[in-house]
C-alpha cells in the first residue's frame, strides 16, 4: 500500500470524527488532527483502534503516541503494514 | 512556578461498549491502574468512568506540562495514577477556588519522576479534572458549564466567555485579552504583557470548563 493509498483511506476513518468536513479533502502530512481537523482528543484513541482495524494491523503505545498529525499517522500505518 | 491543567468528558459523548474493551481502555489505563480498578473501585464505578476519568486526568498532566515542554507528546499509557481516594459524596458545584476534599476524587499521579496532583469532580453528565504540582487546590479556580452547541468555534466563545466573568474581578481596570500562544496553549494579556496567570481550558460536547491560577 503507498503513502497515497494510505491517506485516502485514512480521510475515512478522520471523517466521523471532524467537524471540519470541508478541510479532509485537501489533508495533507502537515495537517494537526487537533488544531486543524477539530478532533476532540478524547476520540484521538477512536482513530487509533479504527486504523487498527482497517489496516489489520496492531499499534503499540510509542507509535499511537506520535500519530497527531497526517504525516505521523501515515508514517505508522506505513511502517505497520511493513511489518506484517 | 505554579500552574495547572484541566480537562472534561462528557459522559453521554463517549461510546460505553468501546471504552469497556480492553483493546481501548488498554490505550489509557495501565495492567498497574486496571488491577487497582478491580480491587478497588469495580463495585463503585463503572469500568467507562475509570477509563475516562483516567483519561482526563493525565490530559490535564499533560496541558500543565505542555506549556513549558511545547513539544510534549501526549502519552497516557507513560502516567500512572498511584493512589485515587474516593469521596463521601457526590458534588453539585460547577466551579469555585479550590475543591471540597468531601466531594471530589483526589489522585496522585506519577510521569516522567514527578508527582502531580488531581481533583476530579464526576457527575452523571460529565468528569472533569484539574491537575496542581502540589495536594494544596486553594489557587486554583475553576468551572464548568454546559452549553447549546458542540461545534469548536462555539466552544471556544463560550470558554471564553465564561472564564470572563472571573477574571476581571482579579485584574481590575485592565483591558483583558485571552490569546493562544503559538503551540495551542491559552494566555492572558494587557495591552502589550502577558499577565501572571496560568489558564487552562478544556471543552467536549456540550460542556466546556476551565481552570487558572495566579502565577505571582
Amino acid at each position: 500500500m503507498t503513502r497515497e493509498e494510505i491517506l485516502n483511506e485514512l480521510k475515512k476513518v478522520f471523517a466521523p470524527y471532524t467537524t471540519n468536513k470541508e478541510m479532509l479533502d485537501g489533508i495533507n502530512d502537515q495537517t494537526d488532527l487537533i488544531r486543524d481537523l477539530k478532533i476532540n482528543s478524547a476520540n484521538l484513541v477512536d482513530i487509533i483502534i479504527d486504523a487498527e482495524a482497517k489496516y489489520n494491523i496492531e499499534i503499540d503505545y510509542d507509535s499511537a503516541d506520535k500519530m497527531i498529525n497526517v504525516g505521523s499517522c501515515i508514517d505508522v500505518i506505513y511502517d505497520k503494514l511493513n511489518q506484517k | 512556578m505554579s500552574g495547572t491543567g484541566c480537562d472534561i468528558v462528557a459522559l453521554k459523548a463517549i461510546n460505553v461498549a468501546r471504552s469497556q474493551q480492553s483493546r481501548f481502555y488498554s490505550k489509557i489505563i495501565t495492567d498497574v491502574e486496571k488491577s487497582f480498578y478491580d480491587k478497588a473501585l469495580s463495585a463503585i464505578m463503572p469500568l467507562e468512568h475509570f477509563v475516562w476519568l483516567a483519561w482526563s486526568v493525565k490530559e490535564s498532566v499533560y496541558k500543565f506540562l505542555q506549556r513549558g515542554k511545547p513539544d510534549l507528546v501526549f502519552s497516557p499509557s507513560k502516567m500512572v495514577i498511584q493512589q485515587l481516594k474516593v469521596p463521601a459524596s457526590a458534588s453539585s458545584l460547577t466551579g469555585g477556588r479550590g475543591f471540597d476534599s468531601d466531594t471530589v476524587y483526589k489522585g496522585l499521579v506519577m510521569f516522567d519522576g514527578r508527582q502531580f496532583h488531581s481533583a476530579s469532580v464526576i457527575t452523571g453528565d460529565f468528569i472533569f479534572s484539574a491537575v496542581n504540582d502540589s495536594d494544596d487546590f486553594t489557587g486554583i479556580h475553576w468551572a464548568v458549564k454546559k452549553i447549546g452547541s458542540s461545534e469548536p468555534d462555539v466552544q471556544s466563545a463560550e470558554v471564553r466567555r465564561l472564564i470572563s466573568g472571573t477574571l476581571p474581578d482579579l485584574f481590575p481596570r485592565q483591558d483583558l485579552r485571552i490569546e493562544k500562544s503559538p503551540h495551542g496553549y491559552p494566555f492572558v494579556s494587557s495591552g502589550d504583557k502577558e499577565l501572571p496567570v496560568i489558564v487552562s481550558f478544556a471543552h467536549h460536547d456540550h460542556w466546556i470548563a476551565y481552570s487558572f491560577v495566579l502565577n505571582n
